[in-house]
């Protein structure tokens, strides 16, 4: 009995969620990763799941869960999927990142905040997409800007007006430590930066960039 | 959650759309909006078939891998319905020009204004047979109570004929047989009613004409009618003089109660029957809901959506919002099967508070301490308007929002744009004397933390909001703060104003100012604010309403249906709530709260 509810309570975190702002790549990602193959997407307005098998050889798989991205529709679908998550990948698009550094920094806040995911500590990976593009972002950069706009989001979150019924909106968590400026490795979890290519380099026909990605996977299966 | 109406249009495009809940799918048709496509709907509604039905099984078996494999080859079959869609509305013109000609001869024969539209055709047989004679007697009274009624139309209506006494001793007399076979023809009730009624009202003048007639003549025409009908047992007031008709008149009204009557007890006892069918078949209904998995109409939804829309208006939502919610929620359910153990009104409720929950989540972010940093980086200062009608509290939470950022270490500089109400400079000035003995500027490295600016009274207000910013500039303030005058929404000159001193100014957020208690009219006040301020500016994006202040919130209990209100009119997030009159009284909304206390029964 016990040895099932322990297998429960890990089967039952064996989701890895896609996340991310509109338009970073993630249903295509999704379609990659699972059929191989360039398929015209929209914008996601509701979630989809299947199971990855992982190419390692190890024969795990996990469920991969896409989620919309449009602002009004995340924060429902992560709060539905996020306590099955044994894994997240947020998706950056790395082009327009100069542009949507504050969204994504609050996405990413918000993401890191939750009571739930602080629990569960899932393995955090930030895929920069769309590396074909000539303008993208290094993930270097990536990191060094998301870093800084986390931290001036802490301040200022924490500084909010308390809500309605007293619970405040930054939460009794605090993002990383007190007085130290915001990095990444002061987080609960592992986080890992990778770049990727969706679409790949040789455009519609050809195969996906993302040997990182699959890498990371296998290692969290 | 504005899934109500489903057509959007955007620039020179209108689109359609159509839901398919049960597979989850989305049906998008797109046309330029100067066509009028009149088969747009049957369309959607093919293609919807056509598709499910080809595919159905891909969608129940494969789920999500099956979509990213699946090859839907679907063109062939939409052009061809496309092409029959077309050519069906082709079709129909002809046939709309055809009625219209009917009609006109119809009208040229029976030259009577009324018209009824299943009984033209029969009106145009009887008024030929009728035509010469003067007395209907026999056909009246052979056919049934709806020929008796058609009859009588023509006759009463546009001949002008003077009613002989053998005419109004038929007339009772079909009157007479008309009740009686009531009984047997309760199914065409409604419709001799509607004609009899059509039929009454110029009977009544030729009545009026002929009770004048029957004065001229002796009482034996009055004795003769009352003789004929021995039915006038029922009447025995029907004896004598001129106030025959008129008892005949409330005889009319009567029988017209009494039809009423039967009419509501022929439509009770269907409703009876099916509601005592409906108790049966709720039983297995509910038993059905919890094991199987059925898939949900309109009928089983309406009763709940009902009742979750009465809710929502006793919690003070405004009432064509809570018509547009629930519709939006039907929209969203119908089709869709549920799952075991899953009852419709939970299903209702869940969606419903879904919906409510994100309409109230912001859509973008609402981090004004972020832009201010912003704005201070780029050495400019951050200029907030707030606007609202009288009296909501804009000059306190003015004060409360000042206190806040203080305390966060930014400077502010306050406008007092209020150039109308009496003390409002004076309020204002009481507030920056207040704020500065808390936050005394040796705290704060030697500058005031806040400082005020005014005109005094009578000045543009669009002016003095201008030549502050140029002062807070100079002067190095981090935040503006500009109180404007409270003004209604109708008042078009105030409104003007309003918008000149925006379009003007160009502030960084254009907070509307408005209290919980509101109803109804909070829907009315921001359609015409926004308004006001599209209208008047000459930008070609003009600056609207970026933000709510929900204030006096500690006022309401748990009737917090007007954040509902205001932010679906506007789709701008709440930013401020205002919970009293003291400084610390500034709280930010928290969706899933208020969503549970708009939910709690």
């Amino acid at each position: 009995v016990i040895w099932r509810f322990v297998q429960g309570r890990r089967i039952g975190r064996k989701a890895v969620l896609l996340l991310g702002l509109c338009d970073a790549g993630k249903t295509l990602l999704f379609a990659r990763l699972l059929t191989g193959r360039y398929r015209d997407t929209q914008t996601s307005i509701t979630d989809s799941s299947a199971v990855y098998r992982v190419s390692n050889g190890k024969s795990a798989n996990v469920t991969l869960i896409d989620l919309p991205g449009h602002e009004s529709l995340r924060l429902q679908f992560l709060e539905r999927f996020k306590a099955a998550a044994r894994a997240i990948v947020f998706v950056v698009d790395s082009v327009a990142f100069q542009r949507e550094v504050k969204d994504v920094a609050e996405f990413l806040y918000q993401v890191l905040v939750d009571s739930t995911v602080l629990k569960n500590a899932p393995a955090l990976l930030i895929a920069c997409n769309k590396q074909d593009v000539t303008m993208a972002k290094s993930a270097k950069l990536i990191q060094q800007q998301l870093e800084k706009e986390l931290n001036t989001l802490r301040v200022t979150r924490s500084a909010a007006p308390t809500s309605l019924d007293g619970s405040a909106t930054g939460g009794p968590a605090q993002l990383g430590k007190k007085g130290k400026d915001f990095d990444f490795s002061q987080l609960p979890m592992k986080v890992e930066f990778v770049e990727c290519s969706a679409r790949g380099s040789k455009g519609e026909e050809g195969d996906a960039d993302f040997e990182g990605l699959e890498k990371w996977l296998a290692k969290i299966a | 959650e504005r899934g109500g109406n489903n057509s959007f249009t955007h620039e020179a495009l209108t689109l359609k759309y159509k839901l398919d809940n049960q597979f989850e799918l989305v049906f998008v048709v797109g046309f330029q909006k100067i066509l009028t496509l009149t088969y747009v709907d049957k369309l959607i509604d093919d293609v919807h078939k056509e598709f499910r039905d080809k595919y159905r099984n891909e969608f129940q078996q494969k789920g999500t891998l099956g979509l990213l494999n699946g090859t839907f080859d679907f063109k062939d079959d939409f052009m061809r319905l496309l092409r029959d869609a077309e050519e069906s509305s082709k079709v129909r013109a002809p046939t709309v020009m055809k009625t219209f000609e009917q009609s006109l001869k119809s009208q040229k024969t029976v030259k009577c204004m009324i018209e009824t539209r299943g009984e033209k055709p029969k009106e145009k047989v009887k008024n030929k047979k009728n035509k010469g004679s003067k007395k209907e007697g026999t056909e009246a009274v052979a056919a049934p109570g709806k020929a008796s009624a058609g009859d009588k139309q023509p006759s009463a209506a546009g001949e002008k004929e003077e009613l002989t006494k053998d005419e109004i001793l038929q007339k009772n007399r079909e009157e007479f047989f008309k009740r009686h076979m009531k009984a047997g023809e309760k199914s065409r009730s409604p419709k001799p009613e509607a004609q009899k009624e059509k039929g009454k009202k110029p009977r009544v003048w030729d009545l009026g004409n002929s009770n004048a007639k029957v004065l001229d003549y002796s009482n034996s025409a009055t004795n003769g009618s009352a003789e004929a009908c021995p039915v006038e047992e029922f009447d025995p007031d029907i004896a004598l003089g001129d106030r025959n008709r008129e008892p005949g008149r409330l005889y009319d009204l009567e029988y017209e109660s009494d039809d009423e009557a039967e009419e509501e007890k022929v439509i009770q006892n269907p409703s009876k029957p099916s509601a005592k069918k409906g108790g049966l078949g709720g039983m297995f209904g509910m038993l059905k809901g919890l094991v199987g998995s059925k898939s949900l109409t309109r009928e089983d939804m309406d009763p709940v959506l009902e009742k979750m829309k009465d809710h929502l208006i006793a919690k003070n939502v405004a009432a064509e919002i809570a018509v547009q919610l629930c519709e939006s929620v039907a929209k969203k359910l119908e089709g869709k099967v549920m799952g075991t153990f899953t009852t419709v009104t939970s299903t209702v409720k869940q969606a419903l508070q879904e919906a409510l929950v994100q309409i109230l989540q912001p859509q973008r972010r609402v981090d004004v301490l972020r832009d201010v940093m912003d704005a201070q980086r780029h050495r400019r200062p951050y200029v907030v308007t707030f606007c609202g009608v009288n009296g909501v509290g804009k000059s306190t939470n003015l004060a409360k929002i000042s206190f806040w950022l203080i305390e966060n270490g930014f400077s502010v500089l306050i406008a007092a744009c209020d150039t109308f109400r009496a003390g409002a400079v004076e309020q204002l000035r009481t507030h920056t004397r207040r704020l500065n003995a808390l936050h005394p500027p040796e705290s704060h490295g030697g500058r005031t933390m806040v400082q005020l600016y005014e005109k005094g009274y009578g000045k543009d207000a669009a002016g003095i909001a201008m030549e502050a910013i140029s002062y807070a500039r100079n002067q190095g303030f981090d935040v503006v703060l500009v109180d404007t005058a409270g003004r209604m929404q109708d008042n078009a000159p105030l409104m003007t104003a309003l918008a000149k001193l925006i379009a003007v100014n160009a502030p960084d957020l254009v907070l509307f100012v408005g209290e919980a208690l509101v109803g109804n009219e909070a829907v009315d006040q921001l359609v015409k604010f926004n308004k006001a301020l599209a209208d008047h500016s000459m930008a070609q994006t003009p600056r609207l309403i970026d933000g709510i202040v929900l204030t006096k919130f500690d006022t309401i209990d748990d009737k917090v249906g007007a954040a509902i209100s205001m932010t679906y009119i506007t789709s701008k997030p709440i930013v401020f709530v205002g919970t009293g009159q003291t400084y610390c009284d500034l709280r930010s909304l928290n969706a899933k709260a208020v969503v549970a206390a708009l939910m709690k029964a």
